[in-house]
Formats: structure tokens, sequence, C-alpha cells
């Protein structure tokens, strides 16, 4: 494998990163905002009342906007992967590929057929059977995203597969060892429900705005009551599963949780504080202005009070043994490669389990050759590919905590809204409707962070352990990859911006009928 | 008295159905299995709070304020 120049994988980094970014902007509105509209058109089929119909009308349009722009904006990032990141495609296109596929042919195709009867069926088709096509889009939606997922997690934690030495790629074992792989069931449930707290408090927003202008005060009441039940809920969901969550990768990826919890040196249980702040440093490795409460992270991680969570001097000292098997591994791979025989197969697969520490080390062999490593050379080149195996710990320490307040915060308006709306006094409180209008863009910002953490974290590798970035991309110029990224950020941008255009334009017309009398009023 | 039965014959499979699925996935994946429930629970939840505001609006202590 060649290593490609650092300008180009860092272009197709940003790149990949910017346009899963702006994709992600309307992803978890899509998967949450669907299945409120599932549960405001069941009461209007239950009650019958025509407000409910109206709901789902009014919020269905503004998911309609956000669904055709969400995709679009999804179809260009399937392709990233062959043009951009060829060679990670083909040394993991079987387990990648396949989910992906499932989700275009099954899901996708699935979710959009039943979006059209779901906007045009109105009239077509009874109560029930609309009801039932919306589940369907509800459900098709969050297959995507499951799929997605499951792809993802093979990425994270690789699980029902094995390296081919013949081929030289990635192959299957078991399909359902993917699918049901615990990081894919855990992320695929704390991503899909954090995208229904996203739309809780779109609903939510959008109807303050409403009862603070004191229009469609009815309407207004009515979504703010199922958006705020739907949201504390979901809430409590996504903290517990951002809980076992934290625990897989506590798990399987310690360089990730370390670089999390920017623990440098190895804890001290029981009372190594959780940092509320800090300000990591990673050349120092070190911390600066640390503000932590005792006695929390063990318990939160390790699920006990005397476990010590390895720090990152510790597992730099952990992967030297690694690197010197990887570095044997690859050049044993390498020969194999060349004389076909069976004692350099045999060679490689007593190292094949640390074959991606070799692949790491590649970048301070000389010439870039593990095989041309001498003796005397492994130390050094040990010593320096230990420094990489971590992620950037700023980034990741600061993304996840800024996900973690939001959640927290997203309890308590949650739990204040499910209250106030309960007791019926929400237009008492005034401050707390610009706080919840104001909170909007909240979910969104929490989603992305959720994102950068599982993904910056996962660096130095596109397949965790097994395949690093640096070997993963394309070999094209940094000329092309400038041009194309600049063209992905205009392109992306005009689509934000017709969807914020789009968003206040229907937004602030409101539903057509929505006085009180509506609310009373039976379609029967 | 066909059509009765034949509902009854048609809910009896959903909820053999069902019960398959719950016993599979949530030997195999239980937070998938987590998902379908929860998800379950909170649009009910929600629908049952919709309700629950039309019973309030009904009621006498509402003086039209939310």
């Amino acid at each position: 494998m060649d290593i490609v120049s650092p300008w180009v994988v860092e272009l197709s980094r940003f790149q990949f990163a910017l346009t899963a970014l702006y994709h992600f902007m309307f992803v978890p509105l899509t998967l949450g905002m669907v299945f409120i509209l599932a549960a405001m058109e069941t009461v209007y089929v239950v009650t019958g009342k025509q407000i409910y119909k109206d709901m789902t009308q009014f919020w269905g349009k503004l998911f309609g906007i956000n669904f055709a722009i969400g995709v679009a904006t999804g179809l260009t990032m399937e392709f990233e992967f062959g043009t951009n990141w060829s060679m990670y495609s083909r040394f993991f296109g079987d387990m990648f590929g396949t989910p992906l596929a499932i989700e275009g042919l099954m899901a996708f195709f699935m979710e959009s057929t039943f979006v059209g009867l779901m906007f045009f069926g109105w009239d077509r088709l009874s109560k029930g059977a609309h009801l039932a096509v919306t589940y369907l889009v509800a459900l098709g939606s969050n297959l995507s995203a499951l799929w997605i997922l499951v792809a993802n997690a093979s990425m994270n934690v690789p699980h029902g597969a094995h390296f081919d030495p013949e081929t030289m790629r990635m192959t299957f074992d078991s399909f359902v060892a993917v699918v049901f792989n615990p990081d894919a069931q855990a992320k695929f449930v704390h991503t899909s429900v954090a995208g229904f707290v996203t739309a809780s408090m779109f609903v939510m927003g959008i109807s303050a705005f409403y009862l603070l202008r004191r229009e469609h005060r009815s309407f207004a009441a009515h979504s703010f009551r199922i958006a705020a039940l739907f949201g504390i809920m979901s809430t409590i969901a996504v903290i517990t599963l951002g809980d076992v969550l934290g625990r897989l990768d506590y798990m399987h990826q310690p360089t990730k949780v370390a670089a999390m919890e920017g623990l440098w040196h190895t804890s001290k249980p029981p009372s190594e504080p959780w940092l509320l702040f800090a300000i990591p440093d990673d050349q120092k490795q070190t911390n600066y202005f640390e503000i932590g409460v005792p006695y929390v992270l063990t318990p939160l991680l390790t699920h006990t009070f005397d476990t010590p969570i390895e720090g990152i001097d510790e597992l730099q000292e952990q992967a030297g043994p690694r690197i010197e098997n990887g570095i044997k591994a690859v050049t044993a791979l390498r020969r194999y490669g060349e004389t076909r025989q069976q004692s350099d197969l045999d060679q490689f697969k007593l190292y094949e389990k640390d074959m991606g520490y070799g692949f790491l080390a590649t970048r301070h062999a000389p010439n870039q050759d593990v095989s041309s490593i001498t003796a005397e050379e492994v130390p050094n080149v040990v010593a320096k590919t230990k420094l990489d195996i971590f992620p950037n710990v700023f980034v990741t320490f600061w993304a996840f905590r800024i996900m973690v307040f939001l959640a927290m915060y997203f309890f308590i308006v949650f739990a204040m809204a499910s209250y106030l709306s309960l007791k019926r006094q929400l237009e008492k409180y005034r401050f707390f409707l610009r706080m919840v209008m104001w909170s909007i863009p909240l979910p969104f910002i929490a989603c992305e962070f959720g994102w950068i953490t599982a993904e910056v974290g996962r660096q130095p590798w596109t397949v965790f352990e097994i395949l690093p970035t640096f070997i993963s991309s394309s070999t094209h110029g940094t000329g092309y990859m400038i041009f194309s990224l600049c063209g992905f950020l205009l392109l992306y941008s005009i689509f934000i911006a017709a969807e914020l255009y789009l968003m206040f334009k229907y937004a602030r017309l409101g539903p057509p009928s929505s006085d009180s009398a509506t609310a009373t009023q039976s379609s029967h | 008295m066909l059509t009765i039965l034949l509902r009854f014959a048609g809910l009896g499979l959903v909820l053999v159905v069902a019960l398959l699925i719950a016993v599979f996935v949530g030997d195999q994946g239980p937070w998938y299995f987590a998902w379908l429930v929860g998800t379950v629970m909170i649009v009910l939840i929600a629908v049952a709070g919709a309700i629950l505001f039309d019973t309030q609006a009904d009621g006498q202590d509402s003086k039209g304020e939310y």
C-alpha cells in the first residue's frame, strides 16, 4: 500500500467531514419528525378531530422540505467513498458496501415510495391506510439510518469479517454478526433517538414562536404538548444509550475513551474526577485548568468503583509490542505476495491481529516500506508510531462535552416543557417560551458534535486497529481536492440556504386553519 | 361470523409474529428490541398527552389559557 500525500489525505478527510456534517444537519430532523407526525396522525385517527389532521399536514410540509434536501445531500456522500477513499473502498468494500446497498435498495426505496403516498394520499386512502403509510415512512427513514450505522459500526468495532491475504481485502464471515454488532445496535438507537429529540425541540420551538405571537394558539399548544412528551422520553433514552455507547467504547476503543475524557495517565479509582472543564494540550500531553467532579469517572465508565481506566500513556506502552508484531505481519504479508510460500503465510498468521499497527508504522519506515526496517531501526520506528495511536484529544474532549452538556440542558427544558404544558401554564412563562424558541438549533449542534466525537475519536484509523486513515484515500492531486471541496462547499451551502429560507417561510406562514375553534371540530 | 373468525385468526397471527420477533430480536439484538419497544412507548405517551390535552380543554378548569 502506497502512501498518499498528507495534504490529499487531510483534504479528503476535511471534504468528507464537511459533507457528512452538512448531511447530518438534515438527517436527525427526518428521523424524529416522521414519528411525531405518526403520533399526531394516530390521535387524528383515534379522535377524528380535524386539528390533528391539520397538525400532521402542516408539520408534514416542513418534514417534506427537510426530507427532499436531506436526500440530495446524502447521495453525493455515497460516491465520495469511491472517488476520495478508493483504497478504503477496495480494502473494506465488501463490509461497507453491503449495508449501503441494502440501505439503497430496501430502506431508501421504501421510504421514498411511501413518502409520495403520505403527501398525496390524503384524499385517496382511508384514514387507517394513510396512518399505516405514515408509520411505514417512519420505519423506512429509520431503517435507512440503521444500515448506515451498521456500516459505520463495522469501521469502529469490526465484527463478522476477516482479512484475506490472497485478495488483500476484508471478507465477510457472518452477515448476522455485522448486523447485530453491539456497537451498531447502540449507535442506531442513540442516533435515532437523538433525531427524536431534535424533532421535538423543532416542533416545540416553532409552537413557542406562535404562542409568543398569540397566533394559532390552540394549534401551537396541541403541538407543544405532543412534542414536549415525545422529547422528554426521547431525552431519557438518548442519555441512557449514550452511557451504553460510552461503555462499549471503553471496552473496544480505549484510545477514543481516553481522548474523550482527556485521560493522559491511567485513572486512580475511585476518586478520579469527571472533567467538566479542561484545556487539553496534545503536544505536551497534559491538561490545563482542570475542573472536575471527583468520584464520577470510574463508576460512569466501568460501572464499578475500583477499576482503573487506561490513560494515553499506558495505551502507548501497550501499543509498542503490537507495532513490532505488526511490522512482522506486514513484512511477511509482502513476502507472501511475492513468493506465495506457506512459511510466509504462517508467519503472517502468527502476527495477523496486529497487522494494522504494521500499516500504521509505514509512515515512519525508511522509504515508507515496512519490510525494509532493520532490527536496529525498529525501536525508533516503534517510538515514533506510538505517538500516532490516539486521536486529537482537544477536539474529541470538547466535542464530547458539548454534546453531553447540551443533552443535560435538553432534559431540563423538556421536563419543564412537559410540566408547564400538562399544567396549562405555558403562556404565563414567556421567558421559557423564548428560551425554547431559541433552543431550536441546539439539538442539531449536539448531533453534529456527537458525530465528531465518534469519528474524530476513531482516528488514526478508518477501520479501527486494521486500516489507518493515511493509506485509505485516493491518489488525487491537491488541486483536484481543493476544486471539488470548493464545489461541495458552494453546493451544500446553497442547499442549507434553501432549507432555511423554506423553513422560515412556511413556519412564519403557519397552518392554514388554526384558530381555537378547530380544536373541537370533528371531521366526522 | 366468518369475518370475526378471520379477524381473530389475523390478530392471532400478528401476535405470533410479534412474539417470534420479540424472542429473536430480544435475544440477538437487545438494543434493537429496546428501540422497537421504546419508540412505540414514546409515540403512545405523546398520543396519550394529546388526548389528555383535549380532556383538559373540555373540562371546567379551562379558561382558554395554554
